[in-house]
């Protein structure tokens, strides 16, 4: 059957979709879709668009509520599950700390600066409902960066499959999704990217169902006198977590990969390894000293 | 049922509703075995020999046509 | 995917439970219509034990033995269409009581229908459903034929949820055209010819409670006019209406340890007939594993007789019947359902044990001997077009 593949750039960073049609027509088109569904997402929670959703709840900071549709409120519900299941490490209001953190500068930031920030971060401050959301203070912003790009990896898959693609692969920047039954006859193979080395890969496993994330600081880390500071930060005290370099989980939705993953990285490092033996999906993890752990993609002898 | 369990009950239940659960946090509400009907076929045959052989029927919808057997 | 022990973990259900609320996620949205279509079949036998030969005359009689074949299809048909077909057929033998009578000991004993009664009935139902944003209302037809029966019957139900979707109110109105024509030959009828109506509103609300529980609340009423007698029985003549209310409640509560759900239904049911009861059903829905669900369950009924039912009715007064039916007594029954999932396709079986008393019940009054216990079993396969 015919391979179709095509590439773009979204959401900031390499997109592609694979997918297995006989009917060209209908892979042109499913492949039009699922591209629009990505393109839609992002215009609505890029920060950095001027008319997104996101800037607007975030320049109505201290004002007036701002109205939101059932999926935003969903995406907020899923990112208020993180903030619950992590005793608050994520938060949504959290994006600020980049402007104290320059991963690129070799410097670190100086604890007035960070200081500033902290009270504009809190999720448990801001003011949101099933139809409206107001940041209580001006100066705080809220950032979906941390799951959108995987429930647009579902959303997209899931389009393909609508339009009746039976083998179909969602890769946004490395979170993937499949969809289609044929994927349990022929799995994707994907690979599970080192966090150091650049190009190669750690794992590669094979893809029949669900999705796939990661998350880690790839190569973007600071190094200062010899201690790594990665960038998860701890929203309480605006400085990085001393967790795991990278983490790749396995899930039925990419979504919930990816969430898993953030809240393994938001742990230090022995108790993220043993949480994520204890959630039960298939994990791969590297540490500070690049010993990976965890059995997805790699056999078990 | 005594009336001071009747009214335990409905206390219980008021101060459950008194949380609202969110839209994401139905999750859970939405499995099978959480509807009120997981299994039409069971139910409808069971409803239907429950009436040939008692005197009762209604209760969670309009009642449905009759048959020869009540 | 995750294995079966991964879904049972705290943190792993919050993420799916909240994510699966999202728009791209199907099966999370209540009012949603079924995304894939899906089909089934049942097949289903129901034995009626022997009445013991102590309460007949003429020995211990075979009463009903039913098979029951099933059919059912959901299928969505556009955006916010679907439509179920229900089709069922049942064929029943056996012979059914006729007349009580009184012993020389002075206990009353059923005299059964001597040959063996044989009837078919087929029933086909269809139901069109629209989903709108806060709610989903549905058109029913359904059509029942028996050789001396035939039904047929419409009904409109309609739902709507409150804005913060924690609450639904539902409703429902139905009317039904029935016709009796008795079959002539093993014994004498009580009509010809005969016609009945029945009419039905129900009302009702259900309401989500916390993140695993449900509650709802509803009341309906019948009105049934026409011929309401027992076509079969020789000393039956019942009122020509009959106005039924019954209050019905009920909860389901998810347990995350040990993965299951508790079902729990009530009815109170009263009638201008003088007949009262109380229902109550149990379930618990243990899941093992994702594939595998074990379903026991219990039910008490309890029913007090209707003011003109007596084991030898006095055929002088306006109103009489025999029918262990209208009498007073318990019913006690309880089973075991088992689902296994394989890939697409769910195989289902069902074993079940009904039995009753008079002295199982609330309420006092004459023991009728023609009280009747049953097995049950079904068996069953459905498929989704996924």
């Amino acid at each position: 059957m015919p391979l179709y593949e095509h590439s773009f750039r979204a959401m900031g960073c390499p997109c592609r979709l694979r997918l297995e049609c006989d009917d060209g027509a209908l892979a042109q088109a499913a492949i039009a879709a699922a591209e629009a569904e990505v393109r839609r997402l992002e215009e609505k929670y890029s920060r950095y668009l001027p008319d997104s959703l996101t800037t607007r709840i975030n320049r109505n900071a201290g004002g007036e509520p701002v109205a939101i549709d059932p999926e935003t409120a969903g995406l907020l519900g899923f990112a208020h599950t993180l903030w619950e299941q992590s005793d608050g490490r994520f938060d949504l209001t959290a994006g600020i700390l980049r402007r104290a953190w320059d991963f690129r500068s070799g410097k670190l930031p100086s604890q007035v600066a960070i200081d500033r920030l902290l009270p504009l971060i809190g999720w448990q401050q801001v003011q949101w409902s099933a139809d409206t959301i107001r940041l209580p203070q001006r100066g705080m912003e809220i950032d979906f960066g941390g799951c959108v790009k995987e429930y647009a990896s579902d959303s997209a898959a899931g389009l393909l499959a609508d339009h009746g693609i039976r083998r179909a692969l969602v890769d946004l920047g490395g979170d993937i999704a499949v969809s289609g039954a044929a994927c349990r006859a022929s799995p994707w193979p994907v690979g599970i990217r080192h966090p150091r080395a650049r190009g190669e890969a750690l794992a590669g496993i094979l893809l029949a169902a669900g999705g796939l994330a990661s998350s880690g600081d790839y190569e973007r880390c600071l190094i200062v006198e010899g201690r790594r500071y990665g960038h998860i930060l701890n929203p309480a005290t605006g400085w990085p977590v001393q967790g795991l370099v990278a983490v790749s989980v396995l899930a039925e939705q990419c979504l919930v990969a990816g969430g898993s993953a953030t809240l393994a990285m938001l742990r230090e490092e022995g108790a993220a390894l043993a949480w994520l033996e204890e959630l039960g999906l298939p994990w791969l993890a590297v540490d500070t000293r690049l010993g990976v752990h965890g059995r997805l993609g790699r056999s078990v002898t | 049922m005594s009336g001071r369990r009747i009214f335990v009950v409905i206390t219980l239940l008021c101060l459950a509703a008194c949380a609202p659960v969110q839209p994401w946090e139905r999750g859970t509400l939405a499995k099978r075995e959480m509807q009120w009907q997981p299994d039409a076929m069971e139910i409808s045959l069971q409803a239907q020999i429950n009436a040939s052989k008692e005197a009762s029927s209604g209760g969670m919808g309009a009642a449905g046509g009759g048959c020869g057997c009540n | 995917m995750a294995s079966p022990q991964a879904d049972r973990h705290p943190a792993l259900l919050a993420l799916t439970s909240s994510a699966l609320l999202l728009p791209a996620y199907q099966g999370a949205r209540a009012d949603a219509p079924p995304e894939f279509t899906e089909i089934g079949v049942r097949y289903s036998n129901y034995k009626e034990d022997n009445t013991q030969g102590s309460k007949t005359f003429g020995g211990s009689s075979q009463r009903y033995d039913v098979d029951a074949a099933q059919f059912h299809l959901l299928a969505p048909v556009a955006d916010d269409w679907a439509v179920a077909v229900d089709v069922q057929w049942e064929d029943m033998s056996g012979a059914s009581p006729w007349f009580v009578g009184q012993s020389l000991d002075g206990s009353p004993k059923v005299v059964m229908s001597g040959a063996s009664i044989e009837d078919t009935r087929t029933e086909v139902s269809v139901t069109t459903r629209y989903f709108y944003d806060r709610g989903s209302a549905g058109l029913n037809y359904v059509h029942s034929k028996e050789d001396d029966y035939d039904s047929n019957a419409v009904a409109v139900d309609g739902s709507f949820n409150s804005g913060d979707g924690l609450t639904t109110y539902s409703a429902a109105l139905s009317a039904s055209f029935d016709d009796i024509k008795p079959t002539q030959g093993s014994v004498p009828t009580n009509t010809l010819k005969a016609d009945k109506d029945i009419r039905s509103a129900w009302v009702g609300v259900s309401r989500i409670v916390s993140k695993n529980a449900i509650v709802r609340f509803g009341l309906s009423y019948t009105y049934r006019d026409g011929f309401l007698t027992d076509p079969y029985k020789l000393r039956d003549q019942r009122p020509g209406r009959r106005e039924e209310w019954a209050l019905g409640g009920g909860y389901r509560q998810y347990f995350m340890w040990p993965d299951g759900a508790l079902h729990a239904d009530y009815r109170y049911f009263n009638d201008d007939w003088g007949v009262s009861s109380h229902t109550l059903e149990l379930a618990w829905f243990q899941n093992l594993g994702y594939a595998t669900q074990v379903i026991p369950f219990v039910r008490y009924y309890s029913q007090d007789e209707a003011d003109f039912f007596a084991n030898i009715a006095d055929t002088d007064k306006r109103y009489y019947s025999e029918d262990y039916r209208l009498s007073s007594f318990g019913a006690f029954s309880g089973g075991l359902r088992l689902r296994q999932e394989l890939g697409n396709w769910a195989v289902t079986a069902v074993g079940e044990r009904y039995a009753t008393d008079e002295s199982w019940g609330l309420y006092s009054g004459e023991e009728s001997p023609a009280l009747v216990d049953y097995w049950r079993w079904s068996v069953g396969l459905d498929y989704t077009f996924r």
